[in-house]
């Protein structure tokens, strides 16, 4: 059950660093606009639910507490897209 | 009576103790404020967030993001190694992550020398100000979690956590763990997005 449990998350690992590298490349683009601006805040907050669920554990828990982290994620990602539209 | 227990056990199923997850979240919410202070702040000077942002390194940014995300993964491996009894595997999950924290404020100092050796300070324009500070502050978390597992990892040597009472081992944890969830906005935020 451990052994199943580690390997879920070095899988959750891999996926995080993976999609890190996928925002340096979307970073590195010249033409960097709204796109790749609302492609990189999509991504973190993915980074941020997989940290959030499954490194904190809080798959377990209350929908409360992840939906106080994935609504943190919606209005800070949010606002910060509203100033780039801007 | 039924309602209070559903919240007891609510709270009770949360990792670690109780207060640091209010502690994460007033943390938090610091953080999300300054993050969409910044926005708004680079809306009114576009061209100077845009250039100045262009003189980080964007592969340092990413060098110490994967730094952080490999030790949260550390973590999640010495929460684990503890729940299942062992104390010593705990421990040197947990020494693994102080390494990897040391190795991210070394990344860091290294960026900090390289501004100020460009003479680059907190006045040179409302970017750099924001830069430093915020990952300054960021740092200062980086390095209280390093001291939190430390002190885990003195008690995990000294036997008082067991696969029973690990409550200690999963409350510094979810600390470490909110470093790096800060830092999954910071990253892009200063370093990527213009």
């Amino acid at each position: 059950m451990n052994k199943q449990l580690n390997r879920f998350a070095t899988i959750i690992w891999l996926a995080l660093v993976i999609l890190t590298i996928g925002t340096l490349l979307l970073g590195e683009e010249v033409t960097a606009g709204k796109t790749v601006m609302l492609s990189v805040l999509a991504i973190s907050l993915i980074k941020g639910q997989l940290i959030a669920n499954y490194f904190m554990g809080l798959r377990h828990v209350s929908w409360l507490w992840r939906g106080i982290i994935l609504g943190y994620f919606v209005i800070v990602g949010g606002m910060i897209a509203i100033a780039y539209l801007n | 009576m039924n309602t209070n227990t559903a919240l007891v056990n609510e709270t009770e199923d949360l990792p670690g103790d109780f207060a640091i997850w209010i502690f994460i979240l007033a943390e938090m919410l610091v953080f999300g404020v300054m993050f969409i202070v910044y926005a708004f702040a680079r809306s009114n000077q576009i061209e100077v967030f845009n250039e100045s942002q262009l003189t980080l390194s964007r592969a340092m940014g990413t060098l110490n993001t994967i730094i952080l995300i490999t030790s949260s993964y550390f973590v999640v491996r010495a929460v684990s190694a503890i729940k299942s009894g062992d104390s010593r595997q705990s421990g040197h999950w947990l020494l693994g992550t102080i390494l990897l924290g040391g190795m991210f404020v070394a990344v860091k100092l290294w960026e900090f020398n390289e501004k100020f050796s460009a003479g680059i300070t907190l006045e040179t324009n409302d970017f750099y100000m924001f830069y430093l500070t915020l990952t300054f502050f960021h740092l200062m978390h980086v390095l209280m979690g390093m001291i939190i597992l430390a002190c885990i990892v003195y008690k995990l040597k000294n036997g008082d956590y067991s696969a029973e009472e690990h409550f200690g081992v999963e409350t510094g944890a979810s600390f470490w763990h909110m470093v790096d969830l800060l830092w999954i906005i910071l990253f892009p935020l200063i370093y990527i997005i213009r």
